[in-house]
């Protein structure tokens, strides 16, 4: 099986501070990977670099995505060919309203695909049907994006979005802090309705409860300053659980 | 409500509620007449024009005004809030491109006690083009429980678009409570970037922004074809819907 995502010793700057050393990361379709890891470990920092966020340099090493050099194409060519991200803290943008924001998504998505923009009827019934799923009102959709929005309702437009756009590979920074026990859930079955054998996930997060017993991820990552230092299976989770990232911190030291 | 066309250059309220709507004001110069219990809401565009309007509040009346000022021209705008408890507010959206100079000078008087004035002054300009914004608020030393607030917010799209402003309080009186700010910046890289995690370009996220970006003030309207005009103008102005 030939991997959907393959990060090959991936090194990543910011304002010439370096901050992924190398790292590398195979996923194959429909596969579930978590990373978990300390503060400041560089985790958002490789979400936003497979987006092709413009603040950070790639200094060596490649990103190839369904077979392609990920690293050549911009933003939305890299959206509109499968990866989404749900943000650790989205962006506020008055003026516009979530639903316009989905119209012009949806239709940026089609026309690549060669496909005519959406009629009316059928996209107010597909978001109604997505926006059922995380429990978003009508009337959130019809707020300007993410403004004054509580932090568990954020990411569950984050998630809404994801629904809307069906991409094939998903990256869920951080989902799920800021949700209370019941959001949380919410949100773990709108990942457990998108899973499929051709979707991939790459999952953040602090709550290794939320991640072993609603997600059940085949594959685990440790990041450390910069790099993965091991890798397992869901066990890892319930080691760390128990144990801290102690025994792993001065591993990614070098 | 009524609605009027305003085809002379002098207006005038007596009593009730009124909308005006000016779908391009030709006139050089505009007076306006709030009279006291009255209230009045005035919507106009100005295109490629000079104009000055001065409009006096009496008591207990109010005076709602948005505006669209797209390309060349002077806009020239005079309030005197004459009676007690006057309330103004007025909405200012400006467009420019290419070669376009346009000055817009708002002269805010409060003349009585317990009024109140709202300025809401955003523009876009792009291409060579030049925008100055000078605002003077002055309240009188004896005046008491005067709220005046001004801000004024500009998005440069381009390089070699230049706007300046020049905000000036005159505040003579203790009890005021007064605010201005001024703001000249570019879009947002971080509101670009989500709206192209989403799958659009970054030509599209510019003119979604843009547009968004004045909407605060004609989202104000509450006729929907003017909106709808009024957004098309800005957005043949801008060129962004190519
Ligand atoms: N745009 C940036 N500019 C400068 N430093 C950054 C930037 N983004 C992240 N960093 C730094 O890189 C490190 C990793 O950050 P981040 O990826 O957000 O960590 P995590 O998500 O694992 O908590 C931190 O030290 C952070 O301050
Ligand atoms: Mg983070």
């Amino acid at each position: 099986m030939s991997a959907l995502l393959e990060v090959k010793n991936l090194c990543v700057n910011a304002e010439d501070k370096q901050i992924l050393n190398g790292l590398s990361l195979s996923i194959n379709p429909g596969e579930i990977h978590v990373i978990v890891g300390p503060n400041g470990a560089g985790k958002s920092t490789l979400s936003n670099v497979i987006c092709g966020d413009p603040r950070y340099q790639v200094t060596s090493g490649s990103i190839t995505f369904k077979g392609e050099d990920l690293l050549k194409q911009n933003v939305d060519e890299r959206a509109r060919n499968g990866i989404f991200l749900s943000f650790q803290s989205p962006v506020e943008i008055p003026g516009i309203s979530m639903s316009t924001l989905m119209k012009y998504a949806l239709n940026s998505h089609r026309k690549a695909k060669g496909l005519p923009e959406l009629d009316a009827v059928s996209f107010s019934k597909l978001i109604r049907e997505c926006a059922k799923k995380f429990e978003i009102t009508n009337e959130m959709l019809k707020r300007p994006v993410n403004v004054g929005f509580s932090g568990g309702e954020k990411k569950r437009l984050e998630s809404f979005q994801m629904a809307v756009l069906e991409p094939s590979f998903c990256i869920l920074d951080e989902m799920d802090s800021g949700m209370d026990v019941d959001a949380v859930k919410i949100a773990a079955n709108g990942v457990n309705l998108m899973r499929s054998p051709e979707r991939s996930f790459l999952i953040i997060s602090h709550n290794n409860d939320f991640l072993y017993e609603q997600i059940k991820p085949d594959v685990v990552h440790v990041l450390v300053s910069g790099n993965i230092v091991e890798t397992s299976d869901a066990s890892l989770l319930i080691d760390i659980k128990n144990n801290g990232f102690s025994r792993f911190l001065n591993k990614g030291m070098n | 409500m009524i609605e009027l066309v305003e085809k002379q250059s002098s207006i005038k309220l007596l009593e009730g509620e009124q909308r005006i709507i000016v779908e391009n004001s030709l006139a050089k110069s505009t007076s306006v007449e709030v009279m006291p219990n009255s209230s009045l809401v005035h919507y106009r565009l100005n295109k490629g024009n000079d104009n000055k309007l001065s409009v006096k509040v009496h008591e207990n009346a109010s005076y709602k005004l948005i505006t669209l000022q797209i390309g060349n021209g002077t806009l020239d705008i005079d309030v005197s809030l004459e009676g007690a408890k006057a309330y103004c507010q007025s909405d200012i959206a400006y467009a420019l491109n290419k070669e376009d100079k346009m000055t817009i000078v708002s002269n805010f008087v409060h003349n009585a006690n317990e009024t109140t004035s709202n300025q809401l002054i955003k523009g876009v300009a792009s291409g060579n083009s030049y925008a100055t914004f000078e605002g003077k608020i002055l309240i009188p030393y004896d005046k008491k429980k005067v709220e005046g607030n001004q801000q004024h917010r500009a998005l440069l799209l381009s390089k070699s678009a230049t706007v300046k402003a020049v905000p000036a309080l005159e505040i003579y009186a203790d009890d005021v409570k007064c605010s201005h700010g001024s703001a000249i910046g570019n879009l947002n890289q971080e509101q670009i970037y989500y709206l192209q995690t989403r799958g659009i370009s970054k030509e599209e996220a510019y003119k979604i922004l843009t547009s968004a970006f004045l909407r605060e003030v004609t989202d104000g309207i509450d006729a929907e074809d003017l909106r709808t005009s009024f957004e098309k103008e800005i957005a043949e102005c801008l060129l962004l819907n190519v």
